[in-house]
């Protein structure tokens, strides 16, 4: 343990320091408490502040990280316990003094009267007040002081004790993978009968599910079938045939404004059939996906994905516009948009269009398979590594990058469609960039490339701002922490793929095996 | 019998005019080899004749009929094949699915499986490396895989692009003893080659290109002789 070391700790605990007063001036300490003491089943009314212990609880859990990490940083085989706790400390010291002088100024300049929520709206004087536990600026800051270092040394004791008992962990772990190959987990994996089943079961949660959660969990879960569709549709265009495309919100309007014409009583009172608008939908957007392609896809990369940008903004810029306010009522959208039938019967409560999106999704995934596994999946293969290459092997490379983008559009013309549908309403307002964006991102999050990924991605996504409603304002900032966690820990997806393997079942034969040298 | 004749060509890269008027031909059952420096058009006339690149004038021919207006894919169903410069395989392949890959156009399941199984037994570094992805194996090999990845389409015509680039001069020489062996059996080549020594040593005729035009051409003995071709391109004098 040298100066060095100390430095590296102190440093640590600076950038401990940032993001605790950064957390302090957003209000986030006070969000993180509450949401602390309802886990533990206590309710914070109204316009109060959670109980100090709360606090204490958040402010202990990052100290302890803070300490874990001081520790860690020591590299030191076999880890010496005296080392890491004086890490733990330094670093919780440093951090720990930065909050005491956070505390001096922000509970100074309170207590002259200044009100420092002019500059920042999130730091009202009580939320000031609970980071200083009710105490005067000094006293609180010292209980801050306090707190960071003894719960960084708890960190850093942590570090000693994993370190310690790492050895054993590896034991049971082989133990346990030992009985998991032997014993009868193995020979579950290995029966086909349990796949039928486990499938079985997941169907079986398609078709009651939709029933039972309410319409609220049905409007979520469609949203993400719907974005799960877009996903497997741009996944062909971008992690099949490695075309980067950015605009594919265009595809997604078109079809949800051709359904949209096609079946609302205004501008054009056609009034069709709900099945046959789903078709025009999804046929409307594959052509406009291969009209748009034969100009551009002579480009790649970045010109590509340049180009199409471009394209999903005049698509939303032209149906706001006046030129096709007689067409498209601009930007007041289209209303009154009709809902699906069966047989005559109307088909549109909340569970009816679950039914019909978690049908839409299996189509795809299945159309997706298909596709994938064939000679025309070995084309796109070969294109997303290497198009020169591809070429010069006799791939019409370009016929092979239409059809990648005419087959993706479908599938957002049907995903747009059924949108529209749901919301009986489409407006341009629909499809803004950020659709493009979103979608592109689960298939990035979720693993260029793979299905499974796709719908990993697209809860991930799509449902967990759902689930982070709790945390309000904060929800984006959470969010966005949890997706740069996420490339960090997974980065090549959720669910990375795995290309179907074409020569498991019949290896070329090896007949010559001596003649060679 | 000449079996591929270009006559002229011009090409452009935006302004850059690239090839300037390009003549060569190749006989039935010839190595001819395209020497010349960096910059000199050899890459961009291979790919001219596969038509990856177009040109702007000028005519090629291939057994008498003019290829001028073919698509790249369409060339390889007329067996001319390319194997691009700098080994360029496809790295998240497996062998296996790289030599499949080269025979894309062939529908024949025994057929492709009996290829694959002449190129493993002339390539056997690639056998015990079939189930690797392209990307993991090494230079020499990739560049064996990439020729055998041509060879899997039943080429009539190999153009062959900088073979030797970045190798270890005796996987230069099994490179260029391959190539002479390929040639042997029945298929004619057209090697694009820095390498002015090497190609010439396996070489019927030879063309000098310098800055898009053809400045030389002759048998590859008399090139080898040829006092312009030893100071420009076999290190001087000597």
């Amino acid at each position: 343990m040298n100066n060095l070391h100390i430095q590296k700790s102190a440093k640590n605990g600076l950038v401990f320091a940032v993001i605790i007063i950064f957390l302090a001036l957003i209000g986030f300490t006070v969000t993180a408490a509450s949401m602390i003491q309802k886990v533990f089943g206590v309710e914070v009314s109204v316009g109060t502040m959670p109980k100090y212990s709360a606090l204490i609880a958040f402010l202990a859990f990052i100290g302890l990280w803070n300490g874990w990490r001081a520790a860690k940083q020591t590299e030191e085989h076999p880890l010496q316990a005296g080392h890491a706790i004086l890490a733990g400390l330094a670093s919780g010291f440093v951090t720990g003094l930065f909050a005491l002088g956070y505390s001096l100024i922000v509970g100074t300049l309170q207590s002259n009267g200044v009100n420092v929520r002019v500059y920042l709206s999130s730091l009202s004087p009580e939320s000031i007040i609970y980071f200083l536990f009710g105490q005067s600026p000094l006293s609180g800051g010292f209980i801050q002081l306090s707190l960071s270092t003894v719960s960084a040394a708890f960190g850093a004791l942590l570090v000693i004790f994993w370190d310690r008992s790492q050895h054993q962990f590896l034991i049971w772990k082989q133990k346990l993978s030992a009985w998991g190959n032997a014993s009868w987990p193995a020979k579950l994996r290995r029966n086909v009968f349990v796949g039928y089943i486990a499938m079985g079961v997941v169907l079986l949660l398609l078709v009651i599910l939709p029933r039972t959660w309410g319409s609220y969990w049905n409007y979520v879960m469609g949203t993400v079938g719907i974005y799960v569709l877009l996903g497997i549709g741009l996944n062909i265009i971008v992690g099949y045939s490695g075309q980067l495309v950015l605009g594919y919100v265009a595809f997604f309007a078109i079809g949800a404004y051709s359904f949209a014409l096609v079946t609302a009583p205004e501008p054009h009172n056609l009034n069709w059939n709900f099945w046959i608008a789903i078709l025009v939908a999804v046929v409307a957007s594959a052509i406009s996906g291969v009209l748009i392609g034969l100009p551009i896809l002579r480009l790649r990369g970045d010109y590509l994905a340049i180009v199409t940008l471009g394209f999903g903004e005049i698509i939303r810029i032209l149906i706001k516009s006046d030129l096709l306010k007689e067409i498209t009522l601009g930007p007041r959208g289209i209303r009154n948009i009709a809902g699906p039938t069966l047989f005559g019967k109307s088909f549109s409560s909340d569970s009816d269009f679950m039914y019909l999106i978690i049908l839409a999704v299996l189509l795809s995934i299945f159309l997706a398979r298909r596709w994938q596994e064939s000679r025309i999946g070995r084309a796109w293969l070969a294109i997303s590594q290497d198009e020169t290459v591809a070429q010069a092997t006799g791939v019409d490379t370009y016929k092979y990058k239409l059809l990648a983008l005419a087959i993706g559009a479908a599938f957002a013309g049907l995903g747009g469609a059924i949108f529209a549908s749901r919301n009986q309403f489409t407006g341009p307002e629909d499809h803004v960039l950020m659709v493009s964006i979103n979608v592109l991102c689960l298939v990035i999050v979720g693993g260029m490339g793979s299905i499974p990924g796709v719908i990993l991605g697209a809860f991930a996504l799509k449902g967990l701002p759902e689930i982070l409603r709790e945390l309000e304002s904060y929800r984006l900032l959470v969010f966005g922490a949890l997706l740069v966690l996420m490339m960090i820990v997974r980065p090549e997806g959720l669910w990375p793929a795995t290309r179907p393997k074409y020569e498991e079942n019949s290896p070329p034969p090896v007949t010559v095996e001596g003649g060679s040298r | 019998m000449m079996m591929l004749d270009v006559q002229g060509i011009n090409v452009y890269y935006g302004a850059i005019h690239a090839l300037k008027g390009i003549s060569f031909h190749l006989n039935e059952g010839e190595i001819v080899a395209l020497i010349g420096a960096n910059g000199a058009g050899k890459s961009t006339s291979l790919s001219a004749i596969s038509r990856v690149i177009s040109t702007r004038s000028g005519a090629i021919f291939y057994k008498g009929e003019s290829i001028i207006n073919t698509p790249p894919q369409d060339i390889v169903t007329r067996r001319i094949i390319q194997v691009p410069e700098g080994r360029r395989i496809f790295p998240r392949m497996s062998v296996v699915e790289n030599l499949e890959m080269g025979a894309y156009i062939h529908n024949d399941r025994g057929k492709i499986e009996k290829n694959m199984e002449a190129m493993f037994a002339r390539f056997p570094r690639l056998r015990e490396r079939r189930k690797q992805l392209g990307g993991t194996l090494s230079g020499g090999e990739q560049q064996m895989l990439a020729i055998a990845r041509g060879l899997m389409a039943e080429p009539e015509l190999l153009l062959l692009d900088e073979p030797s680039m970045g190798l270890a001069p005796i996987i230069v020489e099994q490179i260029f003893d391959i190539i002479q062996d390929i040639n042997q059996h029945g298929t004619s080549i057209l090697l694009v080659e820095q390498n002015a020594q090497m190609a010439l040593s396996i070489a019927n005729r030879g063309y000098v290109l310098e800055t898009g035009r053809v400045v030389l051409e002759g048998s590859a003995d008399d090139l080898l002789d040829n006092p312009h071709v030893q100071e420009a391109y076999l290190g001087g004098g000597g």
